[in-house]
């Protein structure tokens, strides 16, 4: 058990070493793809600050709490793009046939579907939150204790398995419907952004919703809260301390589903 | 004449396309929806129950907030930046060019068939009712509805102008990326489409008013608003069409010289 999981780690970082050479050949355009990302964010990062420029604050969070909410979801999404991103365009390989042949070679399907895209502009949202991320720390004079390091890591590694559930949740529903990315645009983009902002702001249902149901509140609102001492009227700021238990359960219900769903495949037999 | 009905007939063609992909505009408005919400509620949280910022009243946020969506909603059916950088990598843009009509013409004339495709199905039905529902703001005379008709016309042709500019650009950079962060940066930001100019910081806003975005949603907007009228929106619209004019001929130009400048990359 244990060799075989050795062995599959290390099939799959020479697979992805080979997917980043590739698209090494392509300097400039290399480079311009992580530049390009996180100048986009940089670009969110600036209608924002205007945004708040004539107010000061929105429900209490002043733009450099806004800037750590942020950036804390756009690094989670950057770790997270680097292995689930390509799961939304299943129903794309299922639609050309191209998915056959993730299940006739000697390696997981999953772990193969999972090794056969490296999108580099992941580097780019890391980048940008990284920046974005000291800079808040800095502007809001943080210095955690290692204690504090460490409920931050754990959040961010849930923030990391929230969004790779919610993104193998899509690409299981492709075995059944034969769509997944346009689930992607309508559940996924939308409420990442919806949480760029703070969760206090919406309704009471909605808050519910984006806690104990599509768990988004784990991934950067209820940490940031523990982690910048702020006070919610409804939540507690303790609950910032269960993102990683939360994002484990909710990765495992994914995962079951979409190995459901693998057994469930016929293929379209084009 | 006679031109205007060959241009008219893509016009008729992209409508009948659009008819086709119709599950595509159903989940393009579901997260339209969700983006509306989203800034209604932002608004919300910033006034925090004051009526009154800078100025401006809270009562025509939700009202600006909902045109300016409908108007990015529209928008979003036209040819977007990406697919015309993709024509001219791929070459496919070498087949409009030998073709006996004017490209930029043609591509306005098919997006226009889009949009009004897109305005009937989807974006007519939804804001009707939210109008219905919420009761906004909104313009109290004919007279009003046409000038903001007028101005978002006008705001269009800016907007469809600088896109087709900024996508031509490609046959100059081979590798593109940037220039569609710059585009979208600017639009989103100097339009007003998401935070309105009042808001701005004094500079900030000096240098959004000299930029032609304002006219795609700004200007649009305040006359929706009732923000702008009488003499100064008059004003307005003058100076968008004065944008469309100078976009039009820059754009044009620009046409022109991407003719001249083909490379053949491979086969």
């Amino acid at each position: 058990m244990f060799r075989l999981l050795a062995r599959s780690i290390r099939l799959y970082l020479s697979m992805v070493a080979f997917s980043i050479r590739a698209q090494l050949e392509y300097r400039y355009a290399f480079v311009m793809n992580i530049l390009g990302w996180a100048m986009n964010y940089a670009g969110t990062a600036v209608t924002m600050w205007v945004l708040l420029y004539s107010f000061q604050a929105i429900q209490g969070w002043t733009y450099w709490e806004l800037l750590f909410l942020f950036a804390l979801s756009v690094l989670s999404w950057g770790l997270c793009i680097i292995f689930f991103f390509h799961f939304r365009s299943l129903d794309q390989y299922i639609l050309n046939g191209t998915f056959d042949r993730f299940l006739v070679r000697p390696i997981h399907p999953f772990l193969h579907f999972m090794a056969s895209k490296f999108d580099v502009g992941a580097f780019g949202h890391l980048l940008f939150s990284i920046i974005a991320f000291i800079l808040a720390y800095h502007k809001l004079a943080l210095s955690w204790t290692l204690l504090r390091w460490l409920i931050f890591f754990a959040a961010l590694l849930g923030g990391v398995l929230i969004q790779g559930g919610i993104l193998i949740f899509i690409s299981a529903l492709a075995f059944w419907t034969t769509r997944s990315e346009s689930f992607y645009w309508v559940i996924m983009f939308p409420a990442a952004n919806l949480l760029n902002y703070p969760l206090s702001i919406y309704p009471k249902g909605f808050q519910w919703f984006i806690t104990f149901i599509l768990p988004y509140a784990f991934i950067n609102y209820l940490p940031a809260l523990f982690l910048l001492g702020k006070a919610d009227p409804t939540y507690s700021a303790v609950l910032g301390l269960f993102s990683l238990p939360v994002g484990m359960v909710f990765f495992t219900i994914c995962l079951s589903l979409w190995l459901k769903g693998l057994n469930h495949y016929q293929s379209t037999g084009s | 004449m006679e031109a205007f009905q060959t241009y008219l007939e893509f016009s008729r063609v992209a409508f009948r396309r659009k008819a086709a992909y119709r599950f595509d505009v159903f989940t393009q408005v579901l997260a339209n929806i969700l983006f509306l919400f989203m800034w209604l509620f932002i608004w919300l949280g910033l006034y925090q129950g004051q009526n009154q910022v800078v100025g401006v009243s809270f009562r025509t946020m939700p009202s600006y907030v909902l045109v300016s969506q409908m108007l990015q909603n529209l928008h979003s059916a036209g040819t977007p930046l990406w697919e015309i950088q993709e024509q001219v990598r791929t070459g496919n843009i070498a087949v409009e060019m030998i073709r006996p009509y004017h490209y930029p013409t043609r591509l306005l004339f098919s997006d226009l068939g889009s949009i009004f495709f897109y305005f009937l199905t989807a974006v007519l039905p939804l804001y009707l009712v939210l109008m219905f529902v919420f009761q906004p703001l909104r313009p109290e005379s004919l007279l009003t509805w046409l000038t903001f008709f007028l101005s978002a016309l006008l705001g269009y042709l800016i907007r469809h102008n600088l896109e087709l500019t900024f996508g031509l650009f490609t046959f100059w950079l081979i590798e593109t990326g940037g220039v569609e962060d710059i585009f979208y940066f600017s639009v989103s930001l100097f339009s007003g489409s998401l935070v309105p100019l009042w808001f701005f910081p004094a500079w900030l806003g000096k240098l959004a008013r000299l930029l032609p975005f304002q006219g795609i949603y700004f200007i649009p907007n305040s006359i929706f608003i009732g923000d702008l009228k009488g003499p100064a929106a008059l004003a307005s619209l003058f100076l968008q069409l004065g944008w469309v004019i100078l976009t039009r001929l820059l754009l044009s130009f620009v046409w022109k010289q991407a003719t001249k400048k083909i490379v053949i990359q491979g086969g």
